[in-house]
C-alpha cells in the first residue's frame, strides 16, 4: 500500500462508506478554509487582492505566508492571528467523520495509530523505491517538480503514492503530454492524465476556463509539462548535467515507451484524483 | 503618451493567451503574437514591434535561429527570451546571441508587468 490520505486509507480499509466520506470531506469544505480565505472574512484582505493573492501563489515558488505578508500588506502579527483563527476552526477529517456520526474517537484513533504506522513504512519504501531507480537524482527531481507545480496548477493537496518500474505504456483512459531533455542525456518526462483532470490542470494554469480535450486544454497542459522539464534541466545542472528541453507534445499513444528505455511511474493523487508522472531515463 | 509596441512569439497557444491577458490595460499594446519562428521574422519586418518577447524551444525554428533573422533585419531589435529553461548555458547562449534580457516561466501578471517596465528603461 502506498502513501495517502488518511480519509482514503480508512476507505480502503473498509472502516467508512464512500458516501461517509464524502459526508465528512463536505463538512470539512464549509469548517476549513484556507489563510487567504480567513483574511477575507475577518476583512483584512479584499477578494480582489485575495484572487491575486491565489493566482500569484498557484504561478510562482512564493509561499501563502510571504505573499500575504507582501502582496497584501499584512503585518506579520495579523498575520500570526489570522493563522490562529484558521487553526482553531479546522476540521481534520478524523473529526469530521466523528461529528458526522460516521466513527467515535476511540475507533479514529485506532485507525489513526495504524495510518500511521502505515505511511512510516510507505515512504520509507518510497525512499527505497527513488534509491532503486536507474538514476535516482533526475527521477526524483523530476517527480518532485510535477508534484509541486501539480499542488500549484491544481490548487489543492497533492501526494506522492508510490512508484512502480514498467514499460512506460500509457493506462486506459489517460492520455500523454510529454517532453524530451536532451544534451548529455536523453531523458522524457510526462504527465498521463485522464481528460477532467488535464482540465482541471489547464485551468489552475491558464486561470480561466476551458472545455475538456479543447486545444487550449491540451496546450496548456503541454505547457505545464514545459515548465516541469524546463525546471528539471535548471535544478539538474547543478548535478553537472547539460540538458535542454525539446517542445512539449501531446499523445495518444506510448511514446516514448518501447525505446529500451527505464521508465518510472509515479502515481500522484491531487485531491480526489489520480495522475501518473513518468519519467523514462 | 505612446503606448510601447509589443510582439509575442511562443508556440503555445496558453502562454500567447496569458500575455494577452497580462498587456490588457497596460502601457503595452499587443501588436502581433505568433507560434512560429519563420512567421515571427515576417512579421518582426512589418510591424518593427518596440519589444520582442521570444519563446526559445519552439519545434521548426528555434528562438535562438528566429533571434539571429530578426537581428539581421534589424541590429538594434529589442528581443526578450521568455522560456522555462533557467540554466546558465541557455541564458549565457541567448545573451551572447543578443537578447536583451530573459524571463523564466512562469509568472504573475504584476511579475511580468514590473519586469516590462523595467525594460522600457534600458529599451
Amino acid at each position: 500500500m502506498g502513501s495517502m490520505f488518511f480519509g482514503q486509507y480508512l476507505l480502503s480499509k473498509g472502516a467508512i462508506t464512500r458516501e461517509a466520506l464524502i459526508d465528512a470531506i463536505e463538512r470539512q469544505r464549509r469548517t476549513n478554509l484556507s489563510l487567504v480565505e480567513v483574511a477575507v472574512q475577518d476583512g483584512c484582505l479584499d477578494p480582489e487582492c485575495a484572487a491575486g493573492i491565489l493566482t500569484r501563489y498557484r504561478t510562482t515558488d512564493a509561499g501563502l505566508e510571504e505573499l500575504c505578508l507582501e502582496y497584501g500588506k499584512i503585518s506579520q502579527e495579523k498575520l500570526d492571528e489570522l493563522r490562529r483563527i484558521q487553526r482553531s476552526d479546522w476540521v481534520r477529517i478524523g473529526a469530521a467523520l466523528v461529528a458526522s456520526g460516521h466513527l467515535t474517537r476511540e475507533q479514529v484513533e485506532g485507525h489513526l495509530a495504524a495510518f500511521h504506522g502505515v505511511q512510516h513504512e510507505a515512504n520509507q519504501r518510497l525512499q527505497a523505491d527513488f534509491r532503486a531507480c536507474n538514476d535516482p537524482d533526475t527521477v526524483k527531481t523530476i517527480v518532485e517538480l510535477a508534484v509541486f507545480h501539480l499542488k500549484r496548477f491544481t490548487n489543492g493537496p497533492v501526494k506522492l503514492q508510490s512508484l512502480s518500474k514498467d514499460e512506460g505504456g500509457l493506462s486506459e483512459g489517460r492520455r500523454r503530454y510529454a517532453q524530451k531533455l536532451v544534451g548529455d542525456r536523453e531523458i522524457f518526462c510526462a504527465l498521463d492524465l485522464p481528460s477532467p483532470v488535464a482540465t482541471v490542470v489547464a485551468q489552475g494554469f491558464i486561470g480561466i476556463p476551458v472545455e475538456d480535450d479543447s486545444e487550449v486544454a491540451i496546450d496548456a497542459v503541454c505547457e505545464c509539462v514545459n515548465i516541469i522539464g524546463g525546471h528539471a534541466c535548471t535544478r539538474l545542472e547543478a548535478n553537472g548535467f547539460r540538458l535542454r528541453p525539446e517542445p512539449p507534445f501531446f499523445t495518444e499513444g506510448d511514446e516514448p515507451a518501447g525505446e529500451s528505455r527505464s521508465a518510472v511511474c509515479a502515481h500522484v493523487l491531487a485531491g480526489d484524483l489520480e495522475v501518473d508522472v513518468r519519467v523514462f531515463v | 503618451m505612446a503606448k510601447w509596441r509589443v510582439m509575442t512569439v511562443d508556440d503555445s497557444a496558453a502562454i500567447l493567451t496569458i500575455i494577452a491577458a497580462y498587456l490588457e490595460d497596460s502601457e503595452f499594446e499587443l501588436v502581433a503574437a505568433e507560434r512560429d519562428g519563420v512567421m515571427a521574422v515576417e512579421r518582426f519586418a512589418q510591424e518593427r514591434p518596440d519589444i520582442v518577447l521570444l519563446d526559445l524551444i519552439m519545434p521548426g525554428q528555434s528562438g535562438v535561429e528566429t533571434l539571429s533573422r530578426i537581428l539581421a533585419i534589424d541590429p538594434d531589435a529589442f528581443v526578450v527570451i521568455v522560456s522555462s529553461l533557467g540554466t546558465e548555458d541557455a541564458v549565457h547562449e541567448c545573451l551572447t546571441s543578443g537578447a536583451r534580457s530573459f524571463l523564466q516561466k512562469p509568472f504573475t501578471r504584476d511579475d511580468f508587468i514590473d519586469f516590462m517596465r523595467d525594460l522600457t528603461q534600458v529599451a
